[in-house]
């Protein structure tokens, strides 16, 4: 007779032991247990955006802790993302990001940052080179050196995972921060539309592309034509 | 000198009898047995007559010494016991006390005028740096603290007794005080810069004795010898302060929605109640009026959304100012069962302790086990291999990184934590539940080393299973430190 395959796990399955503190039996821990339990950036961290314009359009993620502390991340659509990344560096020229010591509560000697001080220097396979802005006026508190060693694994990090730098901004500052930097639902708004802007200038170029090449081609074939084209 | 010659001087200065027992020096029962020591240090002994008694005899003994302000004399004995009982004493309950008098400066003045008067009376007989009495600071000890003992029936208790501070004063003290900062200035001019200072009772022990100011100047401010006064002492006030008590338990926290003190945000209140709250309010009225002046200590905290069951957190309550000091085993279980009312704390071994017992709390903070247990969730199934790899019987380093949660308000470091053990468990009825028993070194942040923090905690169980793992719920289960000691309840 075929007996029921058993279970591998039967060894480790929970077994709660009652127990009745002041007159309450307290209920089994397994009993916290929800359905949609939000991720721990859903839990305690609000997503901004920046985005850097120029050489191109590059955007950011700021995750603010309700504590006031920063996570300075790239965000999801970051083009070095699908790109691939080379290397990574904090070392931006005149200072190394790296060499950035915090002491006390105060975070005393934490560099200084304006929102477009960079604070790292990524180099995508394409060779392009993104200088990652700090987003937020604050004091640097700590930098995320693994990317240094391994800038591969950034392109693969999950959410908060990819943080590049944590930074404090001044209590008092932090209404205006966060007036400057774009929602999760404005930057959904304002990414798809450069992107669409991007997409257009592109078919613009190819078209002009090909119908300088049409032109070309007919100029080629016959010049009178062309002429009444334009 | 003879003592003779010395008493002699003091009567023709109208010295008390308690004053001229201190100028021969007695330092112990003799103040309750006058004659037997004026007959020791072969000086006539003439009893004095207490004028409170006869009108008739007032004449006699009717000056206020000049020396001690009347502050041994048997009228202003009764005002102290008079005001004492006068205060809330009765409410105290404890066995021994402490007597702080404070005295006003002019009496010191008139110990030092003295000093000059027996220097110009016996010359080199008296000594320049040290003073020729009994200090009136210890007579008080000698005199009138076994006194208020004896009439209150208490023990002077020095360590642990109700204080019991008296202020005094006098008429001649405004003017006392300002003769003595002219001749401070005169004696210690002030330098360019420095602050004047301030007239003092150390300041006058420090540098007022005739080795250091000339008899001269002391002369330009003060009479010597001391005048005799025309008012005795009067009495400002008589407070009462209790011993600090020290009440220690151990809580367990039922709900996630308990702060462990009161938890307020831009001057309000987060939530509407603490552990800290419901514990002093049910203990502290026992023992004290104000409970905002009660300190609340314990051996580590728990997060808002954390329990603690099992045995408990021990903590203790500082109650300064305690009118109790013991407390029954009936009325302690009353309390406890005060406590469980409020459904979120359960409080069990309340009890007295002594302050020395303290340091446990402390060390119980700092380098006791902690166990707790932790409800995490994955992505998907658990298999047994993600079991075998979170099954820790022995210990293991990681390295924390101070959580984002407290970075705003605590410096960064990365500290090495020992997790010593690791237990996972599945739910049978949803495979994506592991319930993690885990026991670490004091100071680890569980939730971060469950999830890892961003890879800010390393290793962390999310980088031993190799995946994302969530932490939904987390217990204290025990706390590693045999104290409060248990009590049994029959």
């Amino acid at each position: 007779m075929p007996t029921e395959p058993e279970d591998p796990l039967e060894p480790y399955y929970y077994n709660h032991v009652p127990e009745i503190i002041g007159g309450i039996d307290v209920p089994s821990i397994t009993e916290e247990w929800v359905e949609n339990y939000p991720s721990v950036v859903d839990r305690f961290f609000t997503r901004y955006y920046y985005i850097k314009e120029s050489p191109e359009p590059a955007p950011y993620q700021v995750l603010f802790h309700s504590n006031r502390v920063c996570l300075i991340c790239l965000a999801p659509e970051h083009p070095a993302i699908k790109d691939g990344i080379k290397s990574f560096t904090f070392d931006i020229g005149n200072t190394d990001r790296s060499k950035n010591t915090v002491k006390g509560k105060g975070k005393k000697g934490g560099m200084v940052l304006q929102h477009d001080s960079t604070l790292a220097i990524l180099t995508s396979e394409q060779n392009k080179a993104y200088k990652i802005p700090s987003c937020v006026q604050s004091k640097l508190v700590e930098v995320n050196t693994a990317w240094v060693e391994a800038p591969k694994q950034l392109e693969t990090a999950g959410e908060g995972e990819g943080y590049v730098a944590i930074v404090l901004p001044k209590p008092e500052d932090c209404e205006n921060i966060k007036r400057s930097l774009l929602t999760q639902a404005q930057y959904k708004e304002k990414w798809t539309a450069i992107q669409m802007n991007a997409a257009q200038k592109l078919a613009n170029e190819s078209n002009v592309a090909k119908t300088e090449q049409k032109s070309a081609q007919t100029e080629q074939k016959s010049a009178p034509v062309e002429k009444q084209n334009e | 000198m003879k003592n003779q010659d010395l008493v002699d001087y003091l009567k023709y200065c109208s010295v008390c009898q308690f004053c001229q027992l201190r100028y021969l020096k007695a330092r112990g029962n003799e103040y309750q047995n006058k004659q037997e020591y004026f007959d020791r240090v072969n000086v006539d002994y003439e009893e004095e007559i207490d004028w409170t008694g006869d009108p008739a005899n007032k004449k006699k003994r009717q000056n206020v010494c000049p020396t001690c302000l009347g502050l041994f004399s048997e009228e202003f004995k009764e005002q102290l016991l008079q005001s004492i009982e006068n205060t809330d004493i009765d409410k105290y309950e404890c066995d021994g006390i402490v007597v702080a008098i404070s005295i006003p400066i002019v009496l010191q003045l008139r110990q030092l005028s003295m000093w000059y008067a027996l220097l110009d009376k016996f010359g080199d007989n008296i000594n320049l740096d040290r003073a020729p009495d009994v200090s009136l600071k210890e007579a008080i000890k000698l005199i009138l603290n076994p006194t208020i003992c004896e009439r209150l029936n208490k023990s002077y208790d020095i360590s642990n007794g109700l204080m019991l501070t008296i202020n005094l004063s006098h008429s001649e003290e405004q003017e006392g005080v300002s003769q003595l900062e002219k001749l401070n200035s005169l004696v210690y001019p002030r330098k360019k810069g420095q602050k004047s200072e301030q007239i003092s009772r150390s300041l006058i022990e420090k540098k007022y004795t005739p080795l250091r100011v000339s008899s001269e100047l002391f002369k330009n401010a003060f009479v010597v010898p001391p005048s005799i006064p025309t008012e005795s002492l009067k009495f400002d006030s008589v407070s009462l302060i209790g011993p600090s008590t020290y009440v220690a338990g151990r809580y367990r926290k039922l709900s996630r929605k308990l702060s462990h003190t009161p938890w307020v945000l831009n001057g309000e209140r987060v939530m509407d109640d603490s552990i800290e709250e419901i514990i002093i309010r049910n203990i502290a009225h026992y023992f004290c009026d104000d409970q905002k002046k009660v300190n609340f200590m314990s051996s580590g905290r728990e997060d808002v959304d954390v329990r603690c069951l099992g045995a408990g957190r021990p903590f203790v309550l500082e109650i300064p100012n305690a009118f109790r000091s013991s407390l029954s085993s009936a009325l302690a279980r009353e309390m406890e069962e005060n406590i469980d009312v409020s459904q979120k704390v359960s409080v069990r071994d309340i009890q007295i302790v002594k302050r020395e017992e303290l340091i446990h709390i402390k060390m119980g903070e700092e380098q006791k086990r902690k166990c707790y247990r932790a409800l995490c969730q994955i992505g998907n199934i658990v298999t047994v291999d993600i079991l075998k790899r979170l099954d820790f019987q022995n210990g293991f380093e990681i390295q924390q990184k101070t959580p984002i949660r407290v970075l705003h308000r605590r410096p960064l470091h990365t500290r090495p934590r020992t997790v010593y053990s690791l237990k996972p468990s599945v739910c049978r009825q949803n495979k994506n539940l592991i319930i993690l028993d885990i026991v670490t070194q004091a100071g680890t942040y569980i939730k971060e080393l469950v999830h890892g923090e961003f890879g800010r905690t390393v290793p962390s169980v999310a980088s031993l299973i190799g995946q994302h793992i969530d932490i939904i719920a987390l217990d204290v289960v025990e706390i590693d430190l045999d104290w409060p000691p248990s009590v049994c309840t029959l």
